[in-house]
């Protein structure tokens, strides 16, 4: 009503994309890059990082452009036919995405917190979480993340502040003897695990400074990458090479190891759960919220929740798929790596050239008139 | 169809008594007036309401007592130029409207030759006066608190903010009841939307009674399913004040001691009236109390089932291996015994409350100490689980709005539930789930998590009054209720001055 708060501020940007980036990529990232590039890691890391800024300026320059929102902007410059596949190929990426974060999450809460759990009650339980989130729109979802931001970011800086000295800085060596296949690889996994930052395209109506969220998206992956440094070098530190490759999410693991001071509690991997808990849900839920959005503009569904019970449907199966599949899991990062990361990087380029030959196409209609008027 | 009130007494007094036939309490009387004596005047009022007419200090007496002097052929100009602009009198053109006014507790006065009856103010209904407030106690502050009357409730708010911009907006809830209810605001600070806002609310519905500011308060509030209360509550006329200064709404209701307070959030729930008059450091470390008592009251129980039924690994073995001594020979599961005790609790509870006082306390001891340690030695309960309930208690207790607190309170059966069956899982799907329906619930359009969220509408100055409550001269501009460019509430005459 008065207070003018149906639109997100940039703060509230800025954290819930921290959130979207940092829960999967400090989960997964250490064990690929360990078993890849060893200590050279770290470089993959920042180039992986300069790979998403590049993809975060590719989307500044299409958001400046655009008058409207992306969806608009994509129809106008590319055409209705284009404009719509692009939507799909958008669509398409969200809900997988939401599908495999289900996935991790659900395998997270049963390895660490609820063993004896089902795999589908877990998944139906959290995708229900997810649609009550989404219900209420982009504000209280928001509003979520940005007050459990520091709820989880000063236990996990306090943790890693701790694990300091665990670490052996011999494991830290030896550098640059990675081959240069497997440093591409884990350059370009680094660069997957960004693009989340994709959601930022379509934040543009419901942000209440949309000029600031290329700056937002930019903040965002600068602390996911900072943060991905620091854990990987801390978990290199402790674990060494060999071991980090074969953990499955040496993260919580570390966090197990950590002791307190004081002891009163010996381990605190499953109170540390709660931070990749709430990061990766927060992802799946960006996936539910984006998925429900593309689909609804592809549709023009303006009351009902079609849109939203579809996308977790689709979720739900793509969750369920993942389950135990380790085919559809290699299937999954090849689309990744070799669709969505080309195609997404393809979709901005073509928009931008679009729009160049557009513009002077205008320009020289408009210079064409002023002629003949004369 | 209203009776319009004509120059004929007789056929007013006709229509009067045949509305109040059969109402002994109201008192009706014809007096005579005029310097000979000659021409009738009708009084008529509710018994208790009125000074056992004495005549000569109450208003009316001596409005009769004027008449008596005057010729007979002025009495009906006189009124109408003198007696009309009396404090507080209001001349009514029906009988249904007069009847009215009479029924708010006033002397009602017709006379013939006059086409209007007047409402004659007297000491009203009985009511209890200024007490101390039972609840929202404070250590340092006034511990005046509001009544049953409205008159006196907002002569409270008055008395504290001298100023004719405070306003005051009549209106009357209840069919049956006409029960008054005010909004007092400070016209130069409330958002105008939110006034409007309120009032609309108010205009939406038709009851027959609204006998306290509760039904009111359910009747026009937005989520009615939420556990939370989306107006704040208070019985100290301090606590509106400062709402007021706020740029907040104040609703007092007829024979309500509880006003309240819009718009509502979950900071201003845990803020107390003594946190501005007591030092910074104290107000801020009792406060942040607050908030971990908040959290606790909800989730202590269930935190407690997690931790011992499904992750013992947390804890040191020395703690571990006392827990389960202190469990042995208990042959319910831990859920059993935590909802057992729980419910014995809140029953205790409710038997404390509806009984009078001394017995109301006797309650708390049997149940407390006699009740609690026998159960502990016939092995009903462990004495760990009697601990953490009382502690989950006294969580509930600090929080300082009752109705507050009852939110906790009835969502820790949420966190047993899940806590229970799914461990931290549960915990964790509790939390989230509360948080997102706290995010999205507004009080007047205000978000209930403000200014933990939204803080930038207010430039993050809001954030300076939450956990913390920094001193009170960082506190310079009025939180986000407040309309813009009225937002400065503490300017010092010296530059730098309060920063140090």
């Amino acid at each position: 009503m008065f207070a003018d708060n149906w639109k997100i501020s940039l703060r509230q940007v800025r954290r819930l994309l921290i959130l979207d980036l940092f829960g999967l990529s400090s989960l997964m990232l250490p064990g690929i890059l360990s078993s890849l590039t060893g200590a050279d890691g770290l470089f993959s890391l920042g180039l992986g990082a300069a790979g998403g800024w590049v993809f975060l300026w590719l989307i500044q320059k299409n958001l400046q452009n655009a008058e409207g929102d992306y969806y608009h902007y994509m129809k106008d410059t590319a055409g209705q036919i284009a404009g719509d596949a692009f939507m799909v190929f958008y669509y398409l990426y969200f809900v997988t995405l939401c599908g495999f974060v289900l996935y991790q999450v659900t395998t997270l809460v049963l390895t660490w917190l609820l063993p004896e759990g089902s795999y589908f009650w877990v998944s139906i339980l959290l995708l229900l979480l997810a649609a009550y989130g989404t219900v209420r729109g982009i504000e209280g979802r928001a509003r979520v993340y940005e007050i459990i931001f520091w709820f989880l970011g000063i236990p996990l800086l306090l943790m890693l502040f701790l694990a300091l000295r665990e670490i052996r800085t011999d494991y830290w060596y030896p550098l640059m003897y990675s081959g240069g296949g497997d440093f591409s690889r884990g350059t370009v996994a680094v660069w997957v695990f960004f693009l989340p930052l994709t959601a930022v395209l379509f934040l543009k109506p419901f942000c209440r400074k949309p000029e600031g969220l290329a700056g937002c998206g930019r903040w965002a992956l600068g602390v996911a990458a900072a943060l991905n440094g620091v854990i990987y070098l801390i978990l290199l530190g402790v674990f060494g090479r060999n071991t980090l490759g074969v953990l499955k999410r040496p993260v919580i693991t570390l966090m197990s190891m950590i002791n307190l001071p004081g002891g009163f509690f010996t381990r605190q991997d499953v109170i540390m759960t709660s931070v990749w808990f709430l990061a990766l849900f927060a992802l799946m839920h960006t996936g539910v919220f984006q998925s429900t959005l593309i689909l609804k503009e592809l549709f023009h569904e303006t009351g009902n929740r079609c849109s939203m019970w579809i996308s977790l449907v689709l979720a739900f199966i793509t969750g369920m798929g993942f389950f135990g599949n380790t085919f559809l899991m290699e299937v999954y990062e090849i689309y990744q790596k070799w669709i969505v990361l080309p195609g997404m990087t393809g979709i901005l380029l073509i928009l931008l050239l679009a729009f160049r030959i557009r513009q002077s196409g205008m320009k020289k209609e408009g210079m064409e008139r002023e002629e003949n008027r004369e | 169809m209203a009776v319009p009130i004509t120059s004929d007494l007789q056929e007013n007094i006709s229509q009067f008594e045949a509305l109040f036939s059969d109402c002994a309490d109201i008192k009706k009387r014809k007096v005579k007036v005029g310097q000979n004596l000659k021409k009738e005047c009708y009084i008529a009022y509710i018994e208790v309401s009125v000074s056992s007419m004495e005549w000569k200090d109450s208003a009316v007496g001596k409005i009769l007592q004027t008449l008596r002097e005057l010729p007979e052929d002025r009495l009906a100009s006189y009124v109408a130029q003198n007696v009309e602009d009396i404090s507080d009198s209001q001349p009514f053109a029906t009988i249904e409207d007069a009847a009215q006014g009479m029924l708010t507790g006033d002397v009602l006065f017709f006379l013939e030759g006059y086409d209007k009856a007047l409402k004659i103010p007297d000491k009203g209904y009985p009511g209890r006066g200024v007490y101390e407030t039972e609840s929202e106690k404070v250590i340092r502050g006034s511990n005046e608190g509001f009544s049953e009357s409205i008159k006196l409730n907002t002569a409270l708010i008055r008395k504290r903010l001298r100023s004719p911009h405070v306003k005051v907006k009549e209106s009357f809830a209840g069919k049956r009841t006409h029960t008054n209810v005010d909004l007092v605001y400070m016209k130069d600070l409330i958002h105008p939307g939110m006034l409007e806002e309120i009032e609309k609310r108010l205009g939406e519905f038709e009851i027959d009674g609204a006998l306290d500011s509760g039904i009111i308060e359910q009747l026009t509030e937005q989520r009615t399913y939420s556990p939370f209360p989306q107006f704040q509550t208070t019985q100290r006329p301090d606590r509106a004040a400062m709402a007021i200064l706020e740029g907040r709404i104040v609703l007092l209701s007829d024979n309500s001691p509880v006003a309240l307070i819009l718009p509502a959030t979950y900071n201003t729930f845990i803020q107390t009236s003594d946190d501005y008059y007591s030092r910074w450091e104290i107000a801020s470390f009792t406060r942040m109390l607050r908030y971990l008592a908040s959290f606790l009251a909800m989730t202590f129980p269930g935190l407690y089932l997690s931790m011992t039924n499904f992750h013992t690994q947390i804890l040191p073995t020395d703690l571990l291996l006392s827990l389960a001594a202190a469990r042995q020979g208990v042959p319910f599961p831990a859920v059993v015994e935590i909802i057992l005790m729980e419910v014995a609790f809140e029953l205790l509870r409710e038997a404390g409350v509806r009984l009078p006082g001394a017995n109301g306390n006797t309650i708390g001891i049997v149940g407390g100490l006699i009740i609690g340690q026998a159960a502990v030695d016939a092995n009903i309960v462990s004495p760990i689980v009697v601990i953490v309930v009382a502690l989950t208690a006294l969580c509930s207790f600090a929080v300082p709005n009752e109705e507050f607190a009852t939110a906790f309170r009835i969502l820790k059966f949420l966190f047993i539930f899940l806590c229970g069956y799914l461990g931290f899982f549960g915990f964790l799907v509790g939390t989230l789930g509360i948080l997102i329906h706290l995010s999205h619930l507004e009080s007047f359009g205000i978000p209930y998590l403000s200014p933990f969220v939204g803080a930038d509408l207010n430039g993050y100055r809001d954030e300076r009054d939450t956990f913390l409550r920094l001193p009170l001269g960082f506190l310079r501009k009025r939180p986000i209720y407040t309309r813009e460019g009225a937002r400065t509430r503490l300017k010092f005459k010296q530059q730098d001055k309060g920063k140090s």
